[in-house]
């Protein structure tokens, strides 16, 4: 039990802002007090006086004196948050709901399939499995976004292909010449993938259209309902299960996930809205 | 249990000695209807201790139509008098969401906590009153700390909590003559009450065949009852249980707690733009599920309590009673 004020956020200064897209940007944030979380899970930020929004950190969860914050703008709030600069602050609340169980994926390969701003949850997930990769078989990354402009974290893609054990895989709806991987929707990418799909668990982070289209596909490989992990986006207020407004079925999303199994909601109505 | 008995002229003396350590709310007559109202000594003899359910539901004691959740408040301690059972029965979803789970909502603890409650036994009914549809009792038994009963000038007081003994001994109630039981007479106006209710409501089915109607698929029926509703969200804002609420930014990090209703146009769009409840005849069957299904599996208790106020407030004169009993044939 929480004995302090759950409502009161915990001061933070912008420290850096990284361009990632024309749309997106990622805040690294310093908290005025201790803040930690595991990988999954996500935080309520505030702009003080405007709004507040729910965002999963990109960073590592191991990095504990700072935290990134990858954000795309698309309303009210976070238009603000892409007007803020550095030396200004923001509010965290959190860390709040179910994150990613990585102790289940051991010994397994982990394919995950990302698309546009849900990279965000995935690095920091890809940051947690690189810690742990002597416990891991493979981690495949298929990723995409909708124009080469459009693709995050371009530093991070050329560490991670250098990792072991970790394979990278992109598209983009549309290209010039100048693109050299694959084009059309994220779900192309699992045609040419190799998995072995009974050791293998998979887990799925994009804008609604392609978490449907992706786990149907998940499906259609093989992939077993429990071994298909999904980070659920609803409407939040709160983040603590006391508003209403992430309401999905029997569930609140931020409390009972944001990650789901998908054979946990798959009856539940209007999970891809 | 012990019942206190107390003259109309001493209870009334009692309510004036409270007012010195307490903040003192019960319902008044306003108009044609009932309402909620802070007494002052001049005002206690026009407190309405018959009459119906208070147009405003209890919740918004714990849980104002605005509260500031972050600054710090003044601790002020209450006294609601007069609360009838549909109201305090609501409480017990309301503290399994706000106190339980891995969160405990400290604004509402506090309102909670500084606050005393003494139920009442409801003597007249609405026609949309239909509580013991849900097995509830038009008459207080527990969630609250003194239960009250008024019968020809004479108030016959039961500590129902603890909280609620110490109290009357402070302010020696407990030195009038007690009795184990109720006198007849209260006992055998609720019965009649209770009888009055269940033939009114014979058709209204119960929660677990409510429950059951609602989760079939019936779109036509949800589009058919949807016709009429103008999404002002009245039936949630003044539903004793209906919880949901936005929170507005302020300067210093401050925060305002406003309640917000899953009726209202934009309550689950996500900032891409998609929402699940876009639909009205969508949004209407919600409240339904929320109400018969999704809490009692969430947090163990039904959202609705039967006290009639979504049937009486609705400006498309959508009567909840009348599609559920639809949606059970």
């Amino acid at each position: 039990m929480h004995d302090k004020n759950i409502y009161k956020p915990i001061r933070s200064k912008i420290i850096n802002i990284i361009e990632e897209s024309p749309t997106i940007k990622t805040f690294v944030l310093v908290p005025e007090e201790e803040f930690s979380f595991k990988t999954g899970q996500f935080i309520e930020v505030t702009v003080e006086n405007v709004g507040e929004a729910p965002f999963t950190p990109s960073s590592s969860p191991l990095e504990t004196k700072q935290l990134e914050v990858t954000i795309m703008r698309a309303g009210y709030v976070t238009d603000q948050m892409h007007k803020m600069e550095p030396g200004q602050y923001m509010g965290i609340r959190g860390p709040y709901g179910r994150g990613y169980p990585v102790e289940e994926y051991y010994d397994k390969e982990v394919l995950i399939l990302g698309g546009g701003c849900g990279f965000a949850p995935i690095r920091s997930l890809l940051y947690s499995l690189k810690a742990i990769s002597d416990k891991l078989r493979k981690v495949t990354l298929c990723y995409g976004s909708k124009t080469q402009e459009e693709c995050i974290y371009k530093p991070y893609i050329k560490e991670l292909r250098e990792t072991p054990k970790f394979e990278v895989f992109r598209s983009v709806d549309k290209a010039d010449e100048s693109w050299e991987e694959k084009v059309g929707v994220v779900t192309v990418l699992l045609d040419d993938i190799k998995v072995d799909i009974p050791n293998s668990v998979a887990v799925v982070c994009g804008p609604p259209i392609m978490m449907k289209f992706g786990t149907k596909k998940l499906l259609e490989m093989g992939y077993p309902e429990d071994k298909i992990y999904l980070s659920m986006e609803k409407n939040m207020s709160c983040g603590l299960g006391k508003c209403g407004h992430c309401a999905m079925g029997n569930y609140f999303v931020c409390k009972d996930g944001p990650v789901f199994t998908y054979n946990e909601i798959k009856d539940t109505p209007h999970i891809w809205m | 249990m012990k019942v206190y008995r107390v003259l109309e002229q001493k209870f009334f003396e009692f309510l004036a000695e409270t007012l010195s350590e307490y903040s003192v709310f019960a319902p008044f007559l306003k108009g044609n209807y009932t309402e909620y109202g802070e007494i002052s000594p001049e005002k206690i003899k026009d407190i309405n201790f018959g009459g119906n359910t208070p147009i405003t539901p209890l919740k918004a004691f714990f849980f104002p139509i605005k509260e500031n959740v972050v600054a710090t408040k003044k601790p002020q301690q209450r006294i609601i008098l007069g609360v009838p059972n549909c109201d305090l029965a609501a409480l017990t979803l309301l503290d399994n969401i706000y106190l339980g789970g891995e969160f405990e909502d400290n604004c509402y603890k506090e309102n909670r906590s500084n606050t005393l409650i003494i139920g009442k036994d409801c003597d007249e009914m609405k026609p949309s009153c239909h509580c013991t549809s849900y097995s509830l009792k038009p008459y207080s038994e527990k969630n609250c700390d003194v239960s009250m009963s008024f019968w020809e000038g004479i108030f016959y007081l039961t500590p129902i909590s603890e909280k609620g003994q110490v109290f009357l001994d402070k302010y020696k109630i407990s030195r009038n003559e007690s009795f184990d039981t109720l006198p007849d007479e209260v006992t055998r106006k609720r019965a009649e009450l209770v009888e009055e209710l269940t033939k009114q409501n014979k058709d209204v089915p119960d929660e677990i065949a409510s429950r059951k109607g609602i989760e079939k698929e019936n779109p036509e029926l949800w589009k058919k009852h949807a016709s009429t509703c103008v999404s002002c969200g009245a039936c949630s804002l003044i539903c004793p249980t209906c919880h949901c609420f936005l929170l507005i930014d302020r300067k210093d990090f401050e925060k305002v707690k406003n309640w917000d209703a899953c009726q209202l146009p934009g309550f689950a769009k996500v900032a891409a733009g998609e929402d699940p409840l876009a639909r009205l005849y969508d949004r209407v069957k919600y409240r339904y599920l929320c109400k018969f299904s999704y809490k009692p599996d969430m947090f163990n208790a039904l959202a609705c309590t039967g006290c009639g106020r979504c049937i009486d407030t609705c400006l498309g004169k959508i009567n909840k009673n009348e599609v559920i009993s639809e949606a059970c044939r």
